[in-house]
């Protein structure tokens, strides 16, 4: 098997990284229809398995779960899960053969595995639907030509995926039908009828391509969302101890204050996260973020084009042969930062003092989105998935953080995104150690507004502001929100 | 002796401007046990949490304990409704996800939450022991948090306060949920708890008292005044006036003869059987009251029928004449009930405003996602002027009193004039003449054919169309029987 992408002509590397089409709540009117009396057969039965398999069964649709025969035997959880809600269970031979559609639902790292073993006993004319690209697009795998391969890809945890699906509405979701394997054309009604069946159609539907979902993603999690909150938690913690701030103190900032800003960020965006801050903070932030653009920019290209040439894909799979060497090397550092060690402190802290005393931390954010979402797009990635891969998931990681810090976010992200992730922060370290030095506490740990009488320069604000509200990603982030509505907020710790 | 342990001068509190507090003033002496009432909104709740320090008012509230007693010189306050948190310190549920196994493994189990408590306000296991036994609950010791009902949380709530026997217990909603049985265990141990020097002060509407309460207040224009204990028992009949809305007055579109049909059902969580062998038929049209102790499986019996339950497609059942499980989506279901509950309430999103509470009911949905149409529109201006909402519609609910939140879910439920209403304890929080015209309003929907199943633990307080009776024991039907006089 050879990288996909690789084998594409320019011209379609192009046609395919362009696909990005943020649907109308019309296109999704036929309901489930597409899928009604169909057998739908889920492989894998985790937190995505599950809570997937409960909304489409609540949505009329007929799901079962298939599974490895000692998981199976061996009654493990895969298996609790699925019986105790009732479900058909059975191996693959018991049930592949009469599926209409499988349903993909296992770790990037098993596909080639779950799919060379499914793949003999489908039947002509099924569905494949996969909820990430990775194994069609960077491993190659073929997938046989009679049978359709789509991609639903809901956009937060399995447990949200049902909450809000019961509640009545549901998760911003991703889909795609794989252009090599649409034989019947019939790809794209399963896909939005799935995404109804899950609920994702209430809360914005965005169809991509296999590989804009891919190149996109990879960058995203490495990036932004994953790598720098994890760099900028444990630079800021290091800098607020050593300068003498409680550790306690400086832990509970750090932890619950990723969550606290980007809620801001979630709500209204980067323009609402600034506006938090004072009018001197803003203008400083602005200043700092603008230099942490400037440092960071180099490594944030480095990472898209190793993902764009595979070269990023390839090391990760001799990772992946020599038995995750390297990812649990790093995880096992990772557990070992003071930051991870040290417990938020018992100490209150109001809402607006998680912006006041961390500037630093709202300039990191600030210059992660704009950078992640500016590279992917000069890329060729089209700014409505470069947004859903940056700002828009941003909060949602920054929530992982908060409930048991860096081990938990890591913990739910997949092994391909914490694999990028201890890649990025390793670079972005160093990268950063001489801007370091030149901080101090009045940007982390301290009120930034302290000894300042507020005053700033009429001009320099305005001109401040602008670059911050005519930022391609505000424009297309104002749209995008307003397409998902009722966004819940979160409560301050 | 002769210091009040209770003192209050001149308070005064707003709520939006309005006065709900005025120059109010109010003694307690000491080896006084009182019972508190008042309209919904009237302060009540409130004046309690000033009492115990939780909230800050204008005026000077003196609260002075017994330098001799052995009990702790302590004002505590348990609240109208509880709070629990999963173990990662959220509280992000869903009414839904206690009938879900494997989402209900992150919150503590009725145990582990009691030994913490324990262990934090160094007590005696065994009496909890005891009074979780007196109130009839040790089987769900080993059951967790997200599993218990809303009667089985207020008994967790009495558990902890009896069991840290303060000087002053303020108990709000005392009896909400709890079954007849459970009312009469706690009027004893509360009964006990005074005896032994624990001061109370019980905020209910509830007739049935303990005995050592002798003395009734009720707090009406801002103002609190003693009444007789025959005035506290007498209700008068008023009424607001308002006629039903028209849209609501004509019969609910209806499509199958029997609306539920149940055989045989079963549901059961590993060892744990919670219903057995189910059979009930639910002919269209028809009033039912579906009674059973705390913990007889008629919340699990109304999620089945509300397509809540996961287990719903292991059971032999029909739903408005379809078989459950063939096809049809819960939100197909949905669209033809009115479900209110305490479950519903409790889990309800916070964030959303009395109005948007209300329209949600159009789209079966907690919280609302959508946009509603003018006919949807003009129909919840009619309910929320019919239900005294109007000054509160953009209100965010959590910053009402529960029993301004729990109207406008009643209007949310009956909204879209369903064809099977299904009021799970709907009247929990409102105040009794409230109480006596939200049951008038079933009666008069239910005259257009409506159908009905109502859970009431308090007779006297039921709708009068009610016409049939289900008994729940343990999981199964005890009896089922016709009511020719009106209950």
């Amino acid at each position: 098997m050879s990288n996909y992408f690789n084998t594409l002509p320019l011209r379609e590397k192009l046609n395919q990284l362009g696909v990005c089409d943020f649907m109308d709540s019309a296109e999704f009117l036929d309901g489930v229809d597409a899928l009604k009396g169909k057998k739908l057969v889920i492989v894998g039965c985790g937190a995505q398995g599950l809570n997937q398999g409960l909304n489409l069964r609540d949505s009329g649709l007929n799901i079962a779960y298939t599974l490895r025969k000692e998981a199976i035997e061996g009654k493990r959880d895969s298996w609790k899960n699925a019986t105790e809600n009732n479900f058909t269970v059975g191996t693959y031979e018991e049930l592949i053969p009469e599926a209409d559609v499988v349903i993909n639902l296992t770790p990037d790292k098993q596909h080639t595995a779950v799919v060379n073993a499914i793949m003999p006993l489908m039947k002509q004319g099924a569905t494949l639907l996969y909820s990430h690209g990775f194994n069609i697009v960077e491993e190659g795998m073929q997938i046989r030509k009679d049978i359709t391969v789509i991609m639903v890809a809901p956009k937060c945890p399995g447990s949200e995926v049902r909450a809000e699906y019961v509640r009545g509405f549901g998760v911003p979701t991703l889909i795609a039908v794989h252009p090599e394997n649409d034989p019947e054309g019939k790809g794209l009604v399963q896909a939005k009828a799935y995404c109804v069946g899950t609920g994702g159609h209430r809360a914005g539907v965005l169809k991509s391509s296999f590989v804009a979902e891919v190149k996109s993603d990879l960058m995203g999690e490495q990036t932004i969302l994953c790598g720098l909150l994890q760099t900028g938690s444990i630079l800021s913690f290091d800098k607020m101890v050593e300068k003498g701030i409680d550790a306690g103190y400086a832990s509970k900032l750090v932890q619950y204050g990723v969550e606290v800003i980007t809620e801001a960020l979630k709500q209204g965006g980067i323009t609402a996260m600034m506006d938090r801050l004072s009018n001197v903070a803003k203008i400083k932030a602005f200043e700092i973020s603008e230099e942490l653009k400037t440092i960071m920019r180099p490594l944030f290209q480095k990472h898209q084009d190793d993902i764009m040439s595979g070269e990023f894909s390839r090391t990760m799979m001799e990772d992946w042969a020599a038995g995750d060497k390297n990812l649990l090397a790093w995880r096992a550092a990772t557990g070992e930062t003071a930051f991870e060690k040290t417990p938020a402190g018992n100490v209150k802290i109001g809402e607006q003092e998680y912006f006041d005393n961390a500037l630093l931390m709202v300039a990191f954010i600030r210059a992660g989105v704009e950078l992640a979402f500016e590279t992917m797009v000069e890329a060729g990635i089209k700014p409505e998935s470069a947004y859903y891969e940056s700002l828009h998931e941003t909060p949602l990681i920054a929530n992982t953080i908060a409930r048991k810090k860096l081990f938990e976010m890591n913990r739910v992200i997949s092994d391909t995104a914490e694999y990028g992730c201890y890649l990025f922060d390793h670079a972005c370290k160093p990268l950063l150690a001489d801007f370091m030095t030149r901080v101090d506490t009045d940007l982390i740990g301290k009120n930034f507004n302290e000894d300042k009488d507020g005053s700033v320069d009429n001009r320099a604000l305005i001109s401040v502001n602008e670059v911050i509200r005519s930022h391609e990603v505000e424009v297309i982030g104002a749209e995008l929100r307003k397409a998902m509505t009722a966004m819940k907020s979160i409560k301050t710790a | 002796m002769s210091n009040p342990v209770v003192h209050i001068t001149n308070i005064n509190l707003k709520y939006h401007h309005k006065p709900v507090l005025q120059d109010l003033s109010w003694t307690i002496k000491r080896n006084e046990n009182w019972l508190l009432r008042g309209a919904s909104g009237s302060g009540k709740t409130t004046l309690a949490k000033a009492i115990a320090g939780l909230t800050k008012v204008q005026g000077t509230i003196e609260v002075n304990f017994d330098p001799k007693s052995e009990l702790p010189a302590v004002a505590l306050y348990v609240a109208n409704w509880y709070q629990f948190k999963d173990l990662e310190g959220q509280s992000n549920f869903y009414y839904q996800q206690r009938y879900n196994k494997q989402a209900t493994e992150t919150t503590a189990t009725v145990r582990a939450e009691l030994e913490g408590y324990g262990v934090k306000h160094r007590l005696q296991f065994s009496e909890a022991e005891r009074l979780v036994d007196a109130l009839g609950f040790s089987d769900l010791l080993h059951s967790t948090l997200i599993q218990l009902s809303s009667g089985e949380h207020k008994k967790l709530q009495l558990v902890r306060a009896l069991w840290f026997r303060p000087q002053l217990l303020i108990i709000d909603q005392p009896y909400n949920g709890l079954d007849k049985l459970s009312r009469q265990h706690l009027n004893h141990l509360l009964e006990e708890i005074s005896a032994n020097g624990t001061q109370l002060i019980l905020i209910s509407n509830e007739t049935e008292l303990p005995s050592s309460i002798q003395h009734f207040a009720e707090i009406k224009n801002g103002q609190i005044s003693e009444m007789s204990n025959a005035d506290y028992h007498h209700v008068a009949d008023e009424h607001n006036g308002i006629a039903v809305p028209e849209f609501l007055n004509q019969a609910p579109l209806s499509s199958a003869d029997s609306i539920i049909k149940m055989i045989d059902v079963n549901i059961r969580y590993d060892e744990k059987q919670v219903l057995k062998n189910i059979s009930w038929e639910v002919k269209a049209g028809e009033k039912w009251l579906l009674q059973g102790h705390n913990g007889s499986g008629k919340s699990t019996l109304l999620s089945l029928i509300t397509g809540d339950h996961p287990q719903a497609y292991a059971n032999n059942f029909y739903l408005f004449g379809n078989k459950r499980g063939s096809g049809e989506s819960i939100w197909d279901i949905k669209k033809r009930i009115g479900l209110i509950s305490p479950e519903l309430h409790w889990y309800f999103d916070p964030a959303a405003t009395v109005r948007q509470s209300i329209i949600s009911g159009f789209f079966d949905s907690s919280g609302l996602f959508r946009e509603a149409n003018y006919t949807q529109k003009t129909q919840a201006d009619e309910l929320i002027s019919y239900f005294g909402l109007t000054e509160y519609q953009d209100s965010l609910m959590n910053q009402l009193p529960l029993g301004k939140q729990r109207l406008a879910l009643l209007a949310r439920t009956i909204i879209k004039n369903p064809e099977l209403l299904i009021l799970d304890e709907p009247c929990q929080g409102l105040d009794q003449h409230q109480t006596q015209y939200f049951n008038k309003l079933v009666d008069e929907l239910c005259k257009n054919g409506t159908t009905l199943i109502y859970v009431g633990h308090f007779e006297s307080q039921l709708p009068a169309c009610i016409e049939k009776r289900i008994l729940l024991e343990n999981g199964t039907v005890k009896s089922v029987e016709t009511i020719l006089e009106s209950v």
